[in-house]
């Protein structure tokens, strides 16, 4: 008796957990049908990834715009990450389940597009007739394919090096004048680490996104055919010298014992930076606020760093844009579309930026009056504004477009990390570049075309 | 002669009637059978087996990102898995972490149910204590675990630097990473792994114990010749309950370090994940769970036919 009830419930529970795995099919409903019948408002669902600063500080936007009118009313739900929302979308897109709008990242441009489950915003500004050209020219550069917009800029930012003004004080070094090369890193690290041996000089993040804004920098092309913006990209763009200076300038600081390595955690890397362990790191520009306010020591914000034998080239846009979805009702999409055009106006654009460390879409932001009062307290939050702006308008800086990127920064990451824990750097770096050229490779045979 | 003959006719007719009345019955039964198991066979059908063919299909071709099929390939996606090195790693790791886990958590499970087994005042706070794990998420106890791991402020290198040992970066350091979600992992199944165990020896026949004690053998003379033999269905079903969780091990991972350091984590059940929601390759992500799939049929397959023979059922 005993024996079979064990062997079935074995059987019957090796069913179940083989069964449950690779399907993963989520059903978010959203629940704004009650809400739009009591009041004749237009609902808008609005999904998006802003946690921490971002959210407080986008859900007081959309309150604003939900107060500011009585028509619409916007519903802002936060779906977890960038990729994470992006598998909800695909998993729901073209049933009613859908959003109204949905915030994606950049490298996500490609595979939207090609998702054919959207609208190019391009349709809304022509029978709008509304202008554009008001925008960051460094933004529309980016979002705009042959002319084209197929999404609202929303939330842009750059890299920037955090470094510890205090720290570098102690090691000697001038806290005004931030290291801008590969080498003056180096050096400063070794500055830092001598004067305190408890505190490792440089972090870099193994994050992909960083790897393409260090090419980048370079003048270097992530993908061939113009990073993919004149044909489809068969390969990757950057030559053997600009994909090793990174690798190599992280191996010397690893040698070094000055780097210090959080793998591919942001988290711990601003904790640890915010702790003392470490005195420099680059991380995205919208993190400047939560980093300025939380240190208990004065915090510089710099340029990316670059090659000493390279000119700096600038940065690509990162952060997301919104997307209209395909197949809603047509009051739907006005009204969405009613809300994205709110989110350019400079004082929003104002708010936003201070709040975040996002930079404003809309120049003319920043010549609001708490866009002007922020900086004065805090001019490290002008340095990302000025490293845009300061950047040549070029392929490298306009970034690439195809839809395997998310892939590509995997491949990067693995590569990183590996040298960080003593890889072999002419192995790394070859693994990755042949992976990242299968990746390129499958994804076009992937389309069928 | 006639009236035999009719007799016979008739029991000829009576025999084929009561076929035909044998076959309607069956008929009937197999009807009301599958009247009593529509509700499982439907359930079954579309959480189970559905998705099971809808995988094995999906396996040979490439996809679009929302996972619609748009090119033929045959058996490409399983050629491509054998010569990926980060599947294999994958593989690979998944059988370590099955090695590290598994018998660790059992060997731990049995000295506390053991332990635990003992009546004395009080051993039902203790119960509660030891199998309190059962009642913690995957992701409530990784994200506890990845605040002591933690480079900056956790509590394992605090502890360390007491002792004057150097930090260990328990999660970017590929000699680490893996040992430490197996200990995360571990802490984690005991709850469940004890219960079940204390349950096994609970249900032992006491009398055993009583006749061992007129004999006057010693306390390890009957834990290894009453307790583990009878203990050995109990053993069984948490093992192959284990290895097969082991397996299928997503949460700790997805939270704890991401795949990372360098695929140094990346189990199979991640690695299908990632190829599927963040490379959005439907098509080889399916190849690799028919894979897994194969490999947990085999091992479950491998223990019955092994682990049976040993075990004693009463």
């Amino acid at each position: 008796m005993k024996k079979k009830f064990l062997s079935i419930l074995t059987l019957g529970i090796i069913l179940l957990l083989t069964a449950c795995s690779g399907n993963a099919a989520s059903g978010d409903s959203s629940e704004n049908k009650e809400s739009a019948k009591k009041g004749e408002k237009q609902v808008v669902t609005f999904w998006h990834s802003m946690s921490g600063a971002g959210q407080e500080t986008l859900n007081s936007i959309v309150e604003d715009f939900n107060k500011s009118q009585d028509n619409i009313q916007v519903n802002a739900e936060f779906q977890g990450t960038y990729d994470e929302a992006l598998t909800k979308f695909n998993a729901v897109a073209g049933t009613d389940s859908a959003p109204t709008m949905i915030q994606t990242f950049e490298i996500g441009t490609k595979s939207m597009i090609n998702s054919g489950k959207i609208t190019p915003i391009q349709e809304f500004v022509d029978k709008d007739k509304y202008e554009m050209n008001g925008l960051e020219k460094n933004i529309t550069n980016y979002y705009s394919l042959d002319g084209k917009f197929y999404s609202m800029p929303f939330n842009s930012s750059t890299p920037v090096m955090y470094y510890n003004k205090d720290a570098f004080k102690a090691a000697g070094l001038d806290p005004e004048k931030a290291p801008a090369t590969f080498e003056e890193v180096e050096d400063a690290s070794k500055a830092i680490t001598k004067s305190n041996p408890k505190m490792k000089g440089f972090a870099l993040q193994a994050y992909g996104w960083l790897w393409e804004q260090l090419l980048a920098n370079q003048g270097a092309l992530l993908l061939n055919n113009d990073n993919g913006r004149t044909d489809t990209p068969t390969k990757i763009g950057w030559k053997e010298e600009e994909g090793k200076s990174i690798f190599n300038w992280v191996k010397n600081m690893v040698d070094d014992k000055t780097f210090a390595n959080y793998g591919t955690n942001g988290d711990n890397m601003v904790a640890g930076f915010l702790a003392g362990d470490v005195a420099m790191f680059l991380q995205s520009s919208a993190s400047a606020r939560d980093v300025i306010d939380n240190a208990p020591f004065e915090v510089g914000i710099a340029f990316l760093p670059h090659p000493e034998d390279k000119e700096r080239e600038g940065v690509v846009i990162g952060g997301a844009s919104l997307w209209m979805i395909d197949g809603k009702p047509e009051a739907e999409s006005e009204a969405a579309w009613e809300f994205m055009k709110y989110l350019q106006k400079p004082e929003v654009q104002a708010k936003w930026h201070v709040g975040t460390g996002y930079f404003a879409i809309n120049p003319a932001a920043y010549d609001e009056k708490v866009v002007k009062d922020a900086w004065s307290e805090k001019p490290q939050l002008k340095v990302t504004v000025d490293q845009l702006q300061s950047t040549k308008s070029s392929y490298a800086t306009q970034g690439a477009l195809m839809d395997m990127l998310p892939e590509g920064r995997k491949i990067m990451e693995t590569a990183l990390e590996t040298v960080y824990n003593g890889g072999d750097v002419d192995k790394a770096y070859d693994t990755a570049v042949q992976q990242f050229n299968e990746a390129i490779q499958q994804a076009n045979k992937a389309r069928g075309k | 002669m006639s009236m035999a003959y009719r007799t016979l006719e008739t029991n000829e007719t009576y025999i084929l009637q009561a076929e035909r009345v044998k076959k309607q019955n069956r008929k009937k039964s197999f009807l009301k059978g599958m009247l009593f198991l529509l509700p499982s066979i439907l359930l079954f059908g579309a959480f189970v087996f559905y998705p099971m063919f809808k995988t094995i299909y999906l396996s040979f071709f490439l996809t679009n990102a929302q996972g619609a099929t748009t090119v033929y390939v045959g058996w490409e996606n399983y050629k491509a898995l054998i010569t990926d090195p980060i599947f294999m790693k994958s593989v690979k790791n998944t059988f370590l972490f099955v090695f590290y886990t598994v018998p660790t958590t059992v060997v731990i499970s049995l000295a506390l149910a053991v332990v635990a087994n003992e009546k004395l005042k009080g051993i039902g706070f203790f119960r509660t204590i030891f199998s309190s794990t059962m009642g913690v998420s995957v992701a409530a106890a990784s994200v506890f675990w990845l605040y002591l791991f933690n480079p900056t402020m956790g509590l394992l290198n605090k502890f360390l630097e007491v002792f004057g040992l150097e930090a260990i970066e328990w999660l970017t350091d590929p000699k680490w990473a893996l040992l430490a979600v197996s200990a995360t992992t571990i802490w984690m199944n005991i709850g469940f792994t004890f219960l079940i165990l204390l349950g096994g020896l609970q249900s032992i026949d006491s009398s055993l114990y009583e006749s061992a004690d007129i004999e006057g053998t010693g306390y390890f003379y009957k834990l290894r010749r009453i307790t583990i033999p009878m203990l050995s269905p109990t053993f069984f079903f948490v093992i192959t309950v284990s290895i097969i969780n082991a397996f299928q091990t997503f949460g700790q991972i997805d939270i704890l370090t991401q795949g990372g350091p360098a695929n140094g984590t990346n189990l199979i059940v991640y690695s299908i994940y990632r190829e599927a929601f963040v490379n959005y390759q439907f098509g080889s992500a399916s190849a690799q769970a028919v894979v897994l799939f194969i490999l947990i049929l085999l091992m479950t397959a491998l223990q019955f036919k092994l682990g049976e023979r040993k075990v004693h059922y009463q």
